[in-house]
């Protein structure tokens, strides 16, 4: 980052996909306009993105380090910020901190079971985490992907999951809210399917990212299935300004989730006064 | 002893001077009925006798900063401060203020420019409280209206004089080179007067409360029904915040001029008071409510400050205590808390 930790660095937006049947999602692949700018990251961070006259909002990095050449963003279409993303023609330039906050423990994750759990648009840095095992392979055991959106549509990265699919290394459940023809996979709700899918909670950690609900029936489902709260993570979000614990607004308790967090244990969220 | 020096009122022109030879001089000026912090560039300016209405971190952390500014896309950063500041005539309450500030924004992974390029090198001088006003509470919290924490070179208000005393490496440095201010060395007298004043600016402030347990109440106090009767007399009007000396809380916001393509990003104070400032895009509010706000900002001053930075994020100037509109009194609200737990 630049000695002046406010001031974002450029980045061109190099592609844009369209990545909802609704169009509220568009995923950027961006560039750093000064290669000696780029840096390193892992999975989970998150970085500021800028627009000149609009502002800044935080976003979670979906690609993975282990990709080189471009970051990947997937943005949500709701405020000032998102719109004037949204707006964004390819090769424009924007401005971007990063990276900020923490990231999944893979360290921990080494030699061990890892089982992610998501619905809707919060797949994003758990694309990245996948990505990330992917290449490192060798470094984990069993990789399970529970996935979940209202409709087929709505699921992030569908070409790639497409891709996924063909993996003898990745057990994958894509699962849709109701039936619709053409859908060959699962219908049901994520927690129904994790209860049905999950692996063993034996040397297996889990990874829940999702929205409010799905996240309030899913982790009874894992309490029930005998993995403990130091070994089920998830990410926050909260709105940020300056992303680096300082601005005092996205506090839980005395931990600030973009400096402390945005990954926590649920050992560690159980410590924190219920604010989340 | 033999490091206290003394200096006539009369010719804190030339210790004004000295300053300005090296240093950008903030200090307590009068406008429109109240005291507050500003660049100063004469004694005849500076008012010396009672703190200040506003508090002086508005001149490491100014109310309104620009990060940048843009035209056609092409951005540029300002440049940092050419002179060092130096400020003189600030509070000890308000000196001990930018030690706690200066941890949130100097420490950390993520160093703060904005704030580390103004106070690193800043020479801090301050006065002692000889008559603290009412709402004063600096007892309450390890500090009185003479201590020096935060402070380079302290002064004691002794009448037609002030006694002049170094408090660290820095305030000697500036001392000892500065051979064009006529330093007397104080008599005896100077020194019992000084005493004398010290006695009974410290006699005059109400009795110290023992908050040292504050944390601990307020770590089993989150469910208070107190919380709710705060909630009900607060306006959220945000004066507490706007004064306090150890508020940091700013938001980052875009500017641009109507019908051009020129703009500035700035970083605003902002407040947990204000129902805004935790909202998001979606609509969700993690503290929409009055009750949680007023939650939040006693918390993080009595507990999550402590939690993080191991004191208290309260110096006991006052200010909200003298300025808030419905009279909810912070050292009443830690009392009743103190009480209840």
């Amino acid at each position: 980052m630049p000695d002046n930790c406010y001031i974002p660095i450029p980045v061109t937006v190099d592609k844009i996909r369209e990545e909802s049947d609704d169009k509220t999602l568009r995923t950027f692949d961006l560039s750093f306009c000064d290669e000696k700018q780029a840096f390193d990251y892992l999975p989970g961070q998150f970085c500021q993105l800028s627009v000149l006259g609009k502002g800044e909002a935080p976003f979670g990095i979906a690609s993975s380090p282990t990709e080189k050449g471009f970051l990947r963003f997937t943005v949500n279409r709701v405020g000032v910020v998102t719109t004037a993303l949204h707006y964004l023609k390819q090769g424009e330039t924007i401005g971007l901190r990063g990276p900020l906050g923490n990231h999944y423990p893979v360290e921990k994750f080494k030699g061990q079971n890892v089982v992610i759990i998501s619905g809707g648009f919060a797949f994003t840095t758990l694309r990245s985490l996948a990505v990330y095992m992917f290449a490192h392979r060798k470094d984990f055991a069993d990789i399970t992907v529970i996935y979940g959106a209202r409709r087929p549509g709505l699921l992030l990265y569908r070409d790639e999951l497409a891709e996924w699919e063909k993996r003898d290394d990745l057990n994958l459940h894509l699962t849709i809210d109701k039936e619709v023809s053409g859908w060959d996979k699962r219908v049901g709700f994520v927690p129904t399917v994790t209860k049905e899918v999950a692996p063993s909670p034996k040397d297996t950690w889990a990874v829940v990212c999702g929205p409010p609900v799905m996240i309030k029936y899913t982790l009874p489902v894992l309490f029930d299935l005998g993995f403990p709260p130091e070994r089920i993570y998830t990410s926050l979000e909260r709105r940020m300004k300056c992303g680096i614990g300082k601005c005092g607004r996205c506090n839980i308790g005395s931990k600030y989730v973009c400096a402390d967090g945005p990954v926590f244990s649920y050992a560690e969220l159980q410590e924190l006064p219920e604010q989340y | 002893m033999s490091d206290i020096l003394k200096l006539d009122k009369k010719r804190l022109d030339k210790f004004v001077a000295a300053l300005l030879s090296e240093y950008r001089l903030f200090g307590p000026v009068e406008a429109n009925g109240l005291t507050r912090f500003a660049e100063v560039e004469s004694a005849d300016a500076l008012k010396l006798d009672s703190n200040t209405d506003e508090s002086a971190k508005g001149i490491f952390f100014p109310q309104v900063e620009t990060i940048l500014t843009y035209e056609n896309g092409k951005t540029e950063t300002p440049s940092g401060p050419d002179k060092p500041i130096a400020v003189l005539g600030i509070r000890p309450c308000d000196a001990r203020s930018l030690l706690m500030l200066d941890k949130v924004f100097g420490t950390g992974k993520y160093n703060d420019s904005c704030w580390t390029r103004r106070y690193e090198n800043a020479l801090i001088i301050s006065v002692g409280c000889n008559t603290p006003r009412a709402g004063c509470f600096c007892n309450w919290l390890d500090l009185g209206p003479f201590s020096k924490q935060g402070s380079d070179i302290a002064l004691t208000d002794i009448g037609d004089a002030l006694l002049v005393e170094s408090c660290s490496e820095k305030g000697r440095g500036f001392l000892e080179s500065s051979d064009e201010i006529p330093f007397r060395k104080p008599t005896d007298d100077d020194l019992s007067k000084a005493a004398g004043v010290r006695e009974h600016a410290e006699s005059s402030m109400e009795d110290k409360v023992d908050i040292s347990s504050i944390k601990a109440v307020l770590d089993k106090s989150w469910d208070s029904s107190l919380w709710d009767e705060l909630a009900g007399k607060c306006l959220s009007c945000a004066v507490c915040a706007y004064l306090c000396p150890t508020c940091h809380c700013f938001d980052i916001q875009d500017e641009k001029m109507p019908g051009t393509s020129r703009g500035r990003r700035i970083r605003i104070w902002d407040t947990c008071m204000a129902p805004q400032f935790t909202k998001e895009a979606s609509g969700h509010n993690p503290r929409p409510t009055g009750k949680k706000r007023i939650r939040q900002r006693v918390m993080h001053k009595f507990n999550y400050f402590v939690d993080v930075f191991g004191e208290i994020a309260c110096v006991g100037c006052g200010r909200c205590v003298r300025s808030c509109p419905v009279n909810l009194d912070i050292r009443y609200v830690i009392k009743r808390f103190m009480d209840a737990g």
